[in-house]
């Protein structure tokens, strides 16, 4: 049987979301449903977001999600500059500093200013975990890496206060 | 509101294990970069890394840009018709005016 009678649901592809829970399905007008691993967590979002208002601003489901959409246009956008400058290039690895480059080339200058400290920071400290290890055995580094599973879970419910400390020892407010 | 993503993200995210818990789930991070084209094959362990506080800052400029916007209207909750506008209005988000006015649009 076909569809043309009454419901049109595959035909417009939209109302897609009959079964959709809450959050769970972002499905836009367009008929585009984007797939939750295709997005970041809409929490996650949520406390960033969070993060730069007011303590009395609120914000609506639909912003988060819609703000979601955007991160992963972002980081589409940007790999794409990324990986098409690794490619002239003739390289197969986009790294770091390929990303840095394309989101300068892109107009994003002063993220990519603030990333190229990062980056440098992450690289220095991965070399001094390199050589820490190499050396007596630093119990700290090996709890840290063993560990890392329950160690996040863990720093995670109290409101990544570990993480945010580390970032700003790393760079800048934004 | 669906919150297991945020442990499982970081748990399995652990592309390198040595730098901590970030605010982004790494692996999801790094599927959306390998969606993005076909020539990208090969993503180095730092990239996820970089792009978790590129994000950051992204989503802190734009959260700021539309809240100078929800404040005009004297409303205190953000919404997505001002991540909209903020997005109309800023040159370096034209990128995404096709994917704000798609999922909004009947306010133009």
């Amino acid at each position: 049987m076909s569809d043309n009678i009454g419901i049109n649901l595959d035909r417009e592809g939209l109302e897609y979301n009959f079964a959709a829970p809450a959050g769970g399905v972002a499905s836009g007008e367009d008929g585009i449903i984007k797939e939750q691993d295709q997005l970041l967590p809409i929490a996650n979002v949520g406390r960033i977001m969070k993060q730069i208002l007011p303590p009395n601003a609120k914000i609506s489901k639909e912003a988060k999600e819609t703000m979601q959409e955007c991160v992963s246009e972002f980081i589409s956008f940007v790999t794409g500059e990324a990986s098409d400058k690794c490619h002239k290039e003739k390289r197969k690895t986009v790294n770091g500093d390929d990303i840095c480059c394309a989101l300068a080339t892109l107009g994003f200058d002063n993220f990519a200013d603030h990333l190229k400290r990062y980056l440098h920071r992450y690289r220095e400290q991965e070399g001094e975990r390199g050589s820490l290890n190499r050396a007596a055995g630093n119990h700290e580094e090996k709890e840290e890496t063993s560990n890392y599973g329950s160690a996040a879970v863990q720093s995670t419910p109290l409101k990544s206060n570990g993480v945010e400390r580390r970032v700003s020892a790393l760079a800048r407010p934004f | 509101m669906r919150q297991a993503g945020t442990y499982s993200g970081i748990v399995s995210g652990g592309i390198s294990g040595k730098t901590g818990p970030h605010l982004l789930p790494l692996a999801r991070i790094k599927k959306i970069m390998k969606r993005s084209g076909e020539e990208v094959k090969m993503i180095s362990g730092e990239s996820p890394i970089v792009f978790s506080k590129a994000c950051e800052l992204f989503i802190k400029e734009l959260t700021q840009r539309s809240w100078m916007v929800t404040i005009k209207g004297k409303t205190r909750t953000l919404s997505k018709e001002d991540v909209a506008s903020a997005v109309m209005a800023t040159d370096l988000f034209d990128f995404l005016v096709n994917l704000v006015s798609d999922s909004g649009g009947t306010h133009l």
